[in-house]
């Protein structure tokens, strides 16, 4: 065969666990990243409408000095990559990077495509396809959520303002967040599983080894010496210290080379 | 003394009756010695579906974003796709039976070799997670789960024929031996 019993009994349960393990690890950290992932988009879309709701008076009152510092306050926050608020053709009228205000963004760029696929733009989505992700300059993964800006009775009523009712969306808010500690809690889980695989896979080697050994390769073994003993014509030899059906064993060959023995000393005496 | 491939196979050799003729005894050498040249021939077709899984794996790594999506038409008549969450924890009931399968194979000493099904079940799931668009995220599990019943299932036929191989080299022995008693 090629190979010894104490391997032949290891390797499929090495096998068979540790691939059942590694698959439910691969599997689970996955369903936990999705979970991780949507819960984030419900967090930043929260955090949109918070930021949206906030600068309503504001537009209401074309205050475009406290909209611009409510953009500017809520981008400045640690891990908010960006907030812009795009007008209906695109065009940046706030933003937590004053530089790239007044810049028109391009429809069929990330962010833009998905509403803006077919010949009528999409009026309401899902917040999964609302977000989008990116890296920026840092490399870091950014996590972006586009949020319209629906025209509601205090909009289109109000004196001042130039929007008709039948004007669904007034423009679109987008929020980005960095996805630094994201990745950094998913990199600790996965370290944190392959020590769980390695430890199981270890345990379980470890254990069946260690039962196997005990219970089965060792008064093999004995069994084996005394067999060779008994071959070799050592007939005086103790019976080893065996159990259940190997001390059988060892008995009926205790037996046998004693009644071979027996036979012989009778053949040489005729 | 011709015995088949197959279900017989299992029978043990040891106390296989011997031809009594040197006729005979040719014939059932000429029959051990071309059974263990099947026999280790068979007992590589575990590797063979490995590497082939292996290789089909690779091209949908590859090709998995690449591969076009069905037309709305086609999916539309398909239906939703189930999620990826449905598909992963059928993918583990599949693990588990499978490998539990194999072992009890291993158990009970059967050859059977199941292992181009087992291609099809895993590119099954390839097929199931790229509609869902989950097969960048699920690569790895897929491949994890291929790699781990394909090794079972070819370490299992493997020893099973390396097993009848020694059974067969033991009847060869006797053969020789009952051609020298009959000979001296």
């Amino acid at each position: 065969m090629g190979m010894s019993l104490s391997g032949r009994a290891i390797v499929p349960v090495t096998i068979t666990v540790t691939g059942f393990v590694v698959i439910c690890c691969l599997l689970l950290y996955q369903a936990i990243k999705q979970d991780m992932t949507q819960d984030t988009v419900r967090h930043e879309t929260a955090l949109a409408q918070t930021v949206v709701r906030s600068t309503r008076y504001a537009m209401l009152k074309a205050d475009r000095e406290t909209v611009q510092n409510i953009v500017t306050t809520v981008g400045s926050q640690q891990d908010v990559e960006q907030v812009r608020i795009f007008n209906k053709r695109g065009v940046i009228m706030f933003s937590s990077h004053s530089g790239e205000l007044n810049r028109q963004v391009d429809r069929n760029s990330e962010g833009c495509i998905a509403c803006h696929a077919g010949a009528t733009p999409l009026a309401t989505m899902g917040s999964m396809q609302q977000a989008r992700r990116y890296r920026n300059e840092r490399g870091e993964t950014v996590l972006a959520i586009t949020a319209p800006i629906y025209n509601e009775p205090d909009c289109f009523n109000a004196t001042c303002h130039v929007h008709p009712a039948t004007q669904k969306v007034l423009g679109t808010l987008d929020i980005g967040l960095s996805q630094k500690s994201l990745q950094a809690t998913l990199a600790t889980l996965r370290s944190r599983m392959a020590l769980f695989s390695v430890m199981i896979l270890l345990l379980t080697v470890a254990g069946v080894s260690a039962i196997l050994r005990r219970s089965l390769f060792l008064p093999v073994q004995r069994l084996e010496s005394f067999a060779l003993q008994l071959a070799a014509g050592h007939r005086d030899i103790p019976q080893p210290d065996l159990n259940g059906e190997l001390e059988t064993i060892g008995r009926t060959l205790q037996e046998l080379a004693d009644s071979s023995g027996k036979d012989a000393g009778k053949n040489s005496r005729t | 003394m011709k015995m088949p491939i197959g279900k017989s196979i299992t029978e043990p050799l040891h106390d296989a009756p011997l031809p009594e003729t040197q006729a005979g005894n040719e014939q059932a050498r000429r029959a051990a010695t071309g059974r263990v040249r099947e026999f280790q021939r068979r007992s590589l077709r575990g590797v063979w579906y490995l590497t082939l899984f292996l290789g089909i794996s690779l091209v949908a790594q590859q090709l998995g974003s690449h591969l076009p999506d069905f037309p709305p038409s086609v999916r539309q008549l398909l239906g939703a796709p189930p999620s990826a969450k449905m598909i992963s924890g059928l993918l583990i009931v599949y693990s588990f039976s499978a490998l539990i399968l194999i072992l009890g194979r291993m158990t009970t000493g059967t050859g059977a070799f199941s292992g181009l099904s087992h291609v099809g079940y895993l590119l099954v799931f390839y097929a199931f997670y790229h509609v869902a668009h989950a097969l960048d995220d699920n690569f790895y599990a897929v491949l994890a789960a291929g790699i781990t019943i394909l090794s079972l299932e070819s370490y299992h036929i493997w020893t099973w024929h390396q097993e009848r191989i020694r059974q067969e080299k033991q009847y060869i022995v006797r053969l020789d031996r009952m051609r020298e008693w009959k000979r001296g």
